[in-house]
């Protein structure tokens, strides 16, 4: 089982299974007849939003553009239609759906992004991601610390004093995502800037957009293996209270 | 065109709405009620009875007598085993499929069980729209509510029952989304509401943002098994512990066993009782559980009731802060807060809502009825297309496949506004493999065996290939109603595949369809069944008013001074025959003998009104004087 790559060329027109007319794939409604249009192989979540391909986006606006269109598409409004357009509702809804938890959470926008610039996905594909070179150091010495942690709990070591060390542990990992949402929220803005750049500029923003992510998977890993710690150290502390 | 309505199928009590010119209201009977208890009896004479008429019969004939069948709605024996020692019905089935009810030497799913109540509700329905005029009364489709937490066997378990009592089930709604609908109706301006729906069997909380007349659910969570029914049992048990004080010491006892050494008569009799006090505490601080029959006697007051119940409210509060976190939203941040469901009644509920949200919650509408209400707006909605209001839901449970090792892949997360959609790829693992089996979970945990199992499905027709070069793409959409569909095929041929279904915990289509044909062969039984109801619901307003003049004090004086010799003698036997035959069941000799208690009161009834008369215009004298 392997995921599936989101089709990075969506077919090039629609046609109205109504009327038979062609139309743009990032039409909605068929421009000769009006009736909804049946979802063709459509793979990019911001042309079919009408947005442009960029990574700062206004929330309120991108929440206004969803309630607009599943106003246009819900199958609450399709009930008496015929079965193909209640079908293409049923569709055009779901993809809305799906678009628009892609879209709405900065994160898993770039993901799309990287997915239909056609880069592989930034995940881990076995499950057993190397350690990102930028990480090294911190991820060494985190490791050490949990280990030394996790021997004195087992070997009775006082809590308190455990959880202060595992809080200290934790600081430079914090300072680590900080910095590293800092590095994200300009890339994604420089790529904003990117509408006159070369492939090989634009490219190069992509890479180090994937990059990033790999890291933060890899920082969210370290902060739930603390997190993880830190909870088996909590009930020993309340039967001391 | 027929006519739709938005059904509420509760636990403890369903109901019917309907919109007119824009407005939702409950269908009431002639008395007034819009409840219809979810009662289900099976009389002596294989007739049923549905509503207050079976609910009585909980009393005399307890295992005949079916309540909270939608605690077992798509569920399997193995879920339900410990509350189903509690209950005076047989509860059977195989493991690993569906619940069966055991009535008499007849066997039913819950869903056959739940279509008689919304047979019920259908007529009730088709009568008012008859008695308003109607050319047109007949009743074909309806909007029916679920908790927002019931998953997809249970939404189609609800969907099946609405097959079976012949009605097209338009769109199966959440309850608090239903209840926000009806809500939002006169206020249809911006915010974040955050609805708490306790019921007779199960809570949810859901939270909502509404902006533009958008009701989008952000989202839900809940517990399918906690509501009145819960605190009920609570009281049940206290009382059996106290009639039965020995056993207290015994902790092997399971209550269950307490309660099967007693007569199930008994039993029904106790939690009747326990239900008045319950609903007693809500108004006053001290009340008393009375059992005659039993030689029991105590007071309760609402701070020994609320002691009692705590645990249980309490455990409202996690799934509240889930949902609240799962929006990213902190307490303070939503705006209103919504009461709904009976259970929402207990003070001591609304000081804990009151607690968690920061403010007083809502309660303009009436808790029993504002699910309906907005099930009725919803119908209207999907029939007249029109755009000011649109709801959108999420599914409240996070679907996926077992994979390798039987750990869970989640292909549709939870809170996933719906419809929703997912798709993952398959492929073979042996040579020439021509199908792929595939087992579908819902749930949050990691585990397949942690979760709920919906449905195992058989990919076939895959063409014959090396291991792994097929790619199979199964895609799963979830509908507006919540529940999943599932297709497939091979991309490299674009065959596609045939998928063979078997629910795990509902009914095949088949066996829907010998249902359908079963329930029109009892059609005439129940017929029959509904003629009885109305012709002893004719002879209850004869009798008690009959009786209601007899126990006049001045009584005496009036018979001595206005009847003929004889005739309060007559009046009296005729009233004695026809209560002896409302215990039966012989329809006609209620209706003969209630024309002739009828004919025996009318002269008594002249009497009376003629009293009525000179009364009112003495009285008027008096004043005019």
């Amino acid at each position: 089982m392997t995921p599936d790559p989101i089709p990075a060329q969506p077919v090039a027109t629609l046609e109205c299974r109504n009327c038979g007319a062609g139309a743009p794939v990032d039409e909605h409604f068929c421009p000769q007849c009006s009736r909804i249009l049946a979802l063709g192989r459509h793979g990019d979540y911001f042309s079919f939003f009408g947005l442009p391909r960029r990574l700062v986006i206004d929330q309120a606006q991108l929440e206004r553009r969803f309630r607009d269109l599943s106003r246009q598409f819900h199958p609450d409004y399709f009930y008496n239609a015929a079965a193909t357009e209640r079908l293409a509702s049923l569709e055009r809804s779901s993809y809305l759906n799906d678009a628009y938890r892609a879209l709405r959470n900065p994160i898993s926008r770039i993901e799309h992004l990287l997915a239909i610039e056609g880069l592989p996905p930034a995940k881990s594909e076995d499950g057993t991601a190397k350690v990102p070179p930028g990480l090294l150091e911190e991820v060494f010495e985190l490791n050490e610390q949990l280990d030394e942690i996790r021997e004195s709990r087992e070997s009775g070591g006082d809590p308190a004093a455990l959880r202060d060390r595992l809080e200290s542990a934790r600081k430079p990992i914090d300072l680590k995502r900080e910095e590293h949402e800092r590095e994200v929220e300009a890339l994604s803005a420089r790529w904003d800037q990117h509408s006159t750049a070369s492939p090989a500029e634009k490219r190069a923003t992509l890479d180090a957009l994937r990059e990033r992510l790999l890291e933060r998977n890899y920082i969210n890993n370290l902060l739930a293996s603390i997190d993880r710690e830190a909870q088996s150290l909590e009930p020993k502390a309340e039967s001391r209270g | 065109m027929a006519n739709v309505v938005g059904i509420d199928l509760g636990t403890t009590n369903s109901l019917v709405a309907y919109v007119r010119d824009g407005v939702p209201q409950v269908i009431r009977d002639a008395s007034g009620d819009a409840l219809v208890p979810s009662v289900v009896s099976l009389g002596e004479d294989g007739t049923f009875f549905v509503g207050r008429e079976a609910q009585r019969r909980l009393l005399t004939a307890p295992s005949r007598s079916v309540y909270s069948v939608k605690r077992f709605m798509g569920r399997g024996i193995d879920d339900v085993r410990d509350e189903a020692e509690l209950l005076p019905f047989r509860i059977g089935g195989e493991v690993g499929g569906v619940v069966r009810i055991g009535l008499d030497d007849r066997e039913f799913t819950p869903p056959e069980i739940s279509a008689f109540v919304l047979r019920e509700l259908k007529q009730r329905a088709e009568d008012h729209f008859r008695a308003q005029g109607e050319f047109d009364f007949e009743v074909d489709r309806a909007v029916i509510t679920v908790p927002a937490y019931f998953n997809d066997a249970q939404r189609t378990a609800t969907r099946d029952a609405g097959r079976l009592a012949g009605l097209e089930v338009l769109r199966i709604v959440n309850e608090p989304t239903a209840a926000s609908l009806a809500y939002g109706l006169d206020r249809r301006d911006r915010g974040i509401i955050a609805v708490y729906d306790l019921g007779g069997g199960t809570f949810d909380i859901s939270i909502l943002k509404v902006e533009d007349g958008v009701f989008q659910v952000l989202a839900t969570n809940g517990d399918t098994h906690l509501g009145g029914d819960d605190i009920d049992r609570l009281l049940m048990e206290l009382v059996l512990r106290e009639l039965d004080g020995s056993r207290e010491q015994d902790p092997s006892h399971a209550v269950g066993r307490v309660l099967h050494s007693r007569p199930a008569e008994d039993i029904q009799a106790i939690r009747k009782v326990v239900i008045a006090a319950k609903h007693d505490l809500t108004d006053v601080e001290e009340t008393e559980i009375c059992l005659d029959s039993l030689d029991y006697r105590r007071r309760i007051t609402r701070g020994e009731f609320e002691r009692l119940i705590r645990p249980l409210v309490e455990r409202t509060i996690q799934p509240v802060r889930q949902a609240l976190a799962d929006a990213g939203l902190e307490p303070a941040e939503v705006d209103e807060a919504v009461l709904v469901g009976g259970s929402t009644r207990v003070p001591f509920v609304r000081r804990i809502v009151s607690e968690l949200f920061g403010r007083t919650p809502h309660s303009e509408l009436n808790p029993d009825e504002v699910v309906a209400l907005g099930a009725a707006v919803q119908a209207d909605i999907l029939i007249s297309g029109r755009r000011e209001m649109l709801l959108l839901d999420v599914t409240p449970l996070s679907l996926g496949i077992e994979t390798m090792g039987g750990v869970v892949s989640k292909i549709i997360l939870r809170n996933s506004t719906i419809p929703a959609s997912g798709r993952e790829m398959f492929t073979t693992g042996v040579d020439n493999q021509t199908s792929v089996d595939i087992h579908v979970l819902q749930g949050e945990r990691e585990l397949a065996n942690d979760c709920r199992s919906l449905a195992r499905f058989k990919l076939r027709g895959i063409p014959p290939m090396p291991a792994g070069l097929p790619r199979i793409e199964v895609r799963f959409q979830i509908d507006a109603n919540g529940i999943l569909s599932v297709a497939a095929s091979e991309l490299r041929t674009n065959i596609a595949q045939t998928i063979e279904v078997k629910p795990s915990y509902g009914l095949t289509d088949q066996e829907v369809e010998r249902m359908l044909i079963e329930s029109f062969e009892h059609a005439q039984a129940d017929i029959d069944a509904r003629l009885l109801i109305e012709a002893r619901n004719e002879a209850e307003t004869v009798i008690n008013a009959t009786e209601k003049t007899l126990r006049r004090p001045d009584f005496s004086e009036i018979a001595s001074v206005d009847l003929q010799p004889g005739e309060r003698g007559k009046i009296e036997s005729a009233l004695e025959r026809l209560k002896q035959a409302m215990g039966g069941t012989d329809r006609d000799a209620v209706r003969d003998l209630t024309h002739a208690l009828n004919h025996a009161t009318q002269h008594l009834a002249e009497v009376m009104m003629n009293r009525g008369v000179r009364e009112a215009l003495a009285g008027k004298n008096v004043k005019d004087v």
